[in-house]
């Protein structure tokens, strides 16, 4: 017996594969030349520009928005917003001459961290802008931080990032989820509804929610009927929950889901009968923007608290609103708005600044006052977040769709 | 008491019966392919991919009888194609272990899955289920989508014909053959080869036909494929490889784990659904129903 | 052997100087491209070697992944603690797992293991105090050297190198033993080898026990190096995707596993954006080539069933 008959295929696999292994090697050495990574103390170099205040150049800002999977539309929405800002301004922030690179954060940190580490390291982005996914914000927290660059937050509401895990670099255009539900839990325990269901999905979003609006309730002398998180993004079938509302002897549910889960929730919440014996109020992201055109009919009657609605009634919203629909066609949402404002502050940190730095930006940041042109009303940062009006809004028919009508403001909040 | 309880339930109770319906006619084909040949299809929850979006392709935003009878019809024959191909994509592979088939499969659901992600994009589309079918009904008092029921209705005659075909017709006697004893068909003279091929293009045919079906409930979006697939493979283990009546048995079981199980103990669903199946996995690998048969 | 081992020198000198050329973001790229590859090294420990094909092995690997990262949170980031505490609960998962996996074989056995993958899978969504849930174990410090932390991504790259070299060395230390030898009989015929004497059943186990532990070795260095563990580094698109990268590499040969795994990373990583995230496309196509084309790919799968030795 001949132990040394090596049969003819491994060998030529074996080339192949060493080829292969070669040739990936050498891709990524010649797209990485230079530089090196242990160099010099600072990973990331500065992009160039150190000229003083809104003195014009260049700025690399990197919008991160979901690309993919459900939260898809919401980035098209802060697409839009960002590229009509730069629109009507020349495409300039604060005299500097913006250059976007978009990276997709995709459904969670797992692409979303990544995505952003690439556009840090990679791209070497000055400022970035956008984050839907609260796990995915906190996730990148560290990163941004440790590369010293500011990071202005158009949506993900994660307590903790101007919280616990706070840095002096992120901030946000946007809102804290608690804080969205606040007004909303003073104003049904201040009209006596009676006891509520609270429900969410699975995850820190869905979790502050319930939480934040537990506890506001309570405290205004309400009480809860029950409360669930489902399973977050595999949940399409919301029946054995809806089940549980109806036995527990709620007198109204209340509700945060976005997106998908938001059209298959309301749809299903009037398949199964409850739209019309327990009304539904929610976090307004509930109705907001897109999912109305899945929902149809079942969002009509359904009442949120949210910071914006394209119906508030001030002359900044009336030409934003327009100015949109004339863009692009359609209605634009609170998504937009928050990230049309991450522009706004922008602009005005980097007319002030000294230089693109994130300490700079920071600084400057710190010292802008009351913003009083947005299209959500006046409001200012408080503790890097903004303080700012909420209004109960209603769903309702309008002329071309269903519309979110200004029921009530409910005041001025900051983050709990 | 018992009533009492029950009529709390009652509405977890059907929505479980329509989730096994669901269950039943995607893993059937499965569970026969499986029984039959060994060869584990890892690309059957693409195929209910492939039913769902030619749902929302034909009954997407608008509610019609048309475009849901179209979208069931075109996923029929476009899962009968599909069967047919993987057949001939396996046959190289046929003296090969049937892990290679196993891996293969798994290969072209991963391409599937990619192009029906870049043709129709990422984003979670929506079925509608056809007028009629589109409300509410009341069931004892409770409030229940009319399309559920109908689920369960449809279901239940999927059933009753694929049992009479396996069991009063020759064809069927052939597969119920092919499941016990496959050298032995073959050596009575009947190409194996042409028993598989019918018998993937049916099941994948059903496959598809699941997915239109479910559309209205799940919708069509990547990652459906793989949540779907795992729940067939829990129903084919329990149920029994290549028996009919488990993989009835079997969808019904998931079905209400899935439905009333996640309605009254949430957390633990869906370790009850994986703990069962390692352990019918450990125990008793050929399932509920399962033919026994000589070491694999 | 010889010129064996002077390549296997020469690789490991190239990848030694890598950070000294190479930017950070290529250099992270090329650290998980690592902790991948040893994942599937020690995948392939059972798939190519015992012949035990596994759905579930990322179980191993998110296990020790999440124990490096709440040690660092909780306790302390002090290499090698974390490293040793991952590589432990890698292998006590697997201990407990496999004692009930290696009874079965084949695709039961792939079937068993997708399903223990997706038990851990949820234990790490619900266990949300531990696991943070969907969420994603977040803010996991730097890993500490001697008390100062390594930030830099070369740092952090030659940390990660450091563990892959101590991993496979040990994987292939043990593949060319006679314990190797004993298992790879198994593999191609296990009723003979218990003729001869041998337990099947402990070597199985033994191997399982082993390939997780450097699962969860892989899990800690995946911990120092991405600072985030989510649900999806246990979950069963990981699995598969180690399992790809084993069969295309060449399943049994361990090195073959790291070039696989080299693959799969780029093409998701590197290249995946390029196609709007479309890698696994090319990554299917690539697998259903290599199941058709490189039969010999399968030298370790194709001895699963008892094969009958010429008279």
């Amino acid at each position: 017996m001949n132990p040394r008959v090596l049969p003819a295929h491994p060998m030529s696999r074996r080339q192949m594969l060493g080829l292969m292994g070669a040739g990936s090697v050498a891709m990524v050495g010649t797209a990485a030349c230079g530089g090196g990574s242990v160099g010099g103390g600072n990973d990331d170099e500065p992009a160039g520009n150190t000229s003083g205040g809104g003195g014009g150049g260049p700025i690399k800002v990197g919008l991160v928005i979901p690309q993919a999977g459900i939260y898809t539309p919401l980035g098209i929405d802060m697409q839009n917003a960002w590229e009509l800002w730069l629109e009507q301004n020349d495409g300039m922030l604060g005299g500097y001459t913006v250059e976007t690179v978009i990276a997709d954060e995709g459904e969670g940190p797992d692409t979303g961290v990544p995505a952003i580490q690439g556009v840090l390291q990679n791209d070497q982005v000055d400022v970035l802008v956008g984050i839907v996914n609260s796990a995915t914000a906190l996730g990148a927290a560290d990163a941004v931080t440790e590369a010293q660059k500011v990071l202005i937050i158009s949506n993900a509401g994660a307590a903790a990032i101007t919280g616990e895990a706070s840095s002096p670099y992120i901030w946000r255009s946007s809102f804290v989820n608690a804080q969205v539900v606040v007004p909303m839990a003073e104003y049904l325990a201040a009209n006596d509804i009676g006891p509520v269901y609270v429900m969410s999905a699975d995850y820190a979003a869905g979790q502050e929610v319930v939480a934040g609006f537990i506890a506001a309730f309570e405290a205004a002398n309400g009480t809860i009927a029950g409360q669930v998180l489902t399973p977050f993004m595999t949940t399409s079938d919301f029946q054995p929950f809806l089940s549980g509302i109806q036995s527990s002897g709620a007198a109204a549910t209340f509700v945060f889901y976005a997106g998908g889960e938001a059209v298959s929730f309301v749809q299903q919440y009037a398949q199964f009968g409850l739209k019309d014996s327990i009304p539904l109020y929610g976090s307004g992201f509930l109705t907001e923007g897109g999912v109305l055109n899945g929902q149809q009919d079942a969002a009509i009657g359904v009442r949120t608290s949210l910071h914006y609605s394209t119906e508030i009634d001030n002359e900044n919203n009336a030409a934003f609103v327009e100015a949109y629909q004339g863009a692009y066609d359609a209605l634009p949402t609170c998504y937009a708005v928050q990230t049309w404002d991450a522009a706004n502050v922008l602009n005005r940190a980097l007319a002030q600044a000294p230089d693109l730095s994130g300490d700079a930006i920071s600084e400057a940041l710190g010292g802008l006052g009351e913003i009083e042109d947005s299209p959500r009303g006046p409001w200012s940062f408080n503790g890097q977040t903004p303080e700012q009006n909420f209004y109960l809004r209603e769903v309702v028919e309008g002329d071309g769709g269903l519309i979110n009508s200004v029921v009530e403001d409910l005041g001025v909040y900051a983050q709990p | 008491m018992i009533v009492d309880w029950f009529d709390a339930n009652l509405v977890s109770i059907l929505n479980g019966f329509a989730i096994g319906s669901l269950l039943f006619i995607l893993a059937v084909g499965l569970s026969i392919v499986f029984g039959m040949m060994d060869v584990l299809n890892l690309a059957h929850g693409a195929l209910y991919l492939v039913g769902a979006y030619l749902g929302y392709q034909f009954a997407g935003d608008t509610s019609s009888w048309a475009g849901f009878l179209t979208a069931l019809g075109t996923a029929a024959l476009v899962g009968l194609l599909a069967g047919g191909v993987l057949s001939t994509m396996t046959e190289p592979l046929a003296r090969r272990p049937h892990l290679d088939q196993a891996l293969l499969t798994l290969g072209v659901a991963l391409v599937v899955a990619e192009l029906l992600a870049i043709f129709y994009g990422n984003d979670v589309l929506r079925v509608v289920a056809p007028p009629g079918l589109n409300g509410s009904t009341k069931v004892f008092g409770d409030t229940y989508p009319t399309y559920r029921l109908a689920l369960i209705g449809i279901g239940a005659l999927i059933a009753v014909a694929v049992y009479v075909v396996v069991e009063r017709t020759t064809v069927g006697a052939l597969v119920r053959a092919s499941v016990a004893d496959r050298e032995m068909v073959s050596a009575v003279g009947v190409d194996n080869r042409r028993v598989k091929l019918a018998v993937l293009g049916v099941g994948s045919s059903l496959a598809a036909l699941a997915g239109v079906l479910g559309g209205p409930i799940n919708g069509a979006g990547p990652g459906l494929d793989e949540r779907v697939l795992i729940l067939a493979l829990v129903v084919v283990v329990i149920g029994g490889l290549g028996s009919i009546k488990g993989a009835f048995v079997g969808a019904l079981l998931i079905g209400q784990v899935e439905s009333l199980g996640r309605a009254l103990v949430p957390d633990l669903a869906s370790f009850v659904l994986f703990g069962a199946l390692a352990l019918v996995l450990i125990v008793r690998p050929r399932g509920l129903f399962g033919a026994p048969k000589a070491a694999v | 052997m010889r010129p064996r081992l002077l390549v296997g020198v020469a690789v490991l000198v190239v990848l030694a100087m890598v950070p000294l050329f190479v930017a950070p973001y290529e250099t992270g790229i090329l650290s998980r491209i690592l902790i991948f590859a040893l994942l599937a090294v020690s995948l392939d420990v059972l798939v190519g070697i015992t012949g035990l094909p596994s759905l579930g092995h990322a179980a191993y690997f998110g296990i020790g992944a999440y124990t490096a990262g709440w040690l660092s949170i909780n306790v302390t980031a002090e290499a090698p603690v974390p490293l040793l505490a991952a590589a432990l609960a890698g292998a006590v998962a697997a201990a407990a797992t496999g004692w009930l996996a290696v009874r079965s074989s084949g695709i039961f056995f792939l079937m068993l293991t997708l399903a223990i993958g997706e038990l851990i899978f949820q234990l790490a969504q619900q266990w949300e105090s531990v696991t943070g849930g969907s969420n994603g174990l977040f803010g996991i410090p730097a890993v500490r050297l001697a008390g100062s932390p390594l930030t830099l991504a070369g740092f952090v790259y030659w940390y990660v190198l450091a563990g892959f070299v101590i991993g496979y060395a040990v994987l292939r230390v043990v593949s060319a033993s006679p314990f190797g030898a004993v298992l790879r009989g198994i593999r191609d015929n296990e009723p003979r080898m218990r003729s001869l004497g041998y337990s099947p059943f402990r070597y199985k186990y033994a191997a399982f026990v082993l390939a997780g532990a450097v699962a969860g070795l892989a899990g800690g260095l995946l911990a120092a190096q991405a600072r985030l563990v989510t649900t999806a580094d246990v979950g069963f698109t990981t699995a598969a995707l180690a399992l790809l990268a084993v069969v295309i590499g060449g399943a049994g040969t361990l090195w073959g596993a790291c070039l696989g795994a080299a693959l799969v990373v780029l093409v998701r990583d590197a290249l995946g954006p390029r196609l709007d995230g479309h890698g696994p496309l090319v990554l299917g196509l690539v697998f259903i080539l290599a199941v058709y084309l490189l039969p010999r790919g399968f030298a370790g799968l194709s001895a699963l069933r008892v094969r009958r030795r010429p008279a």
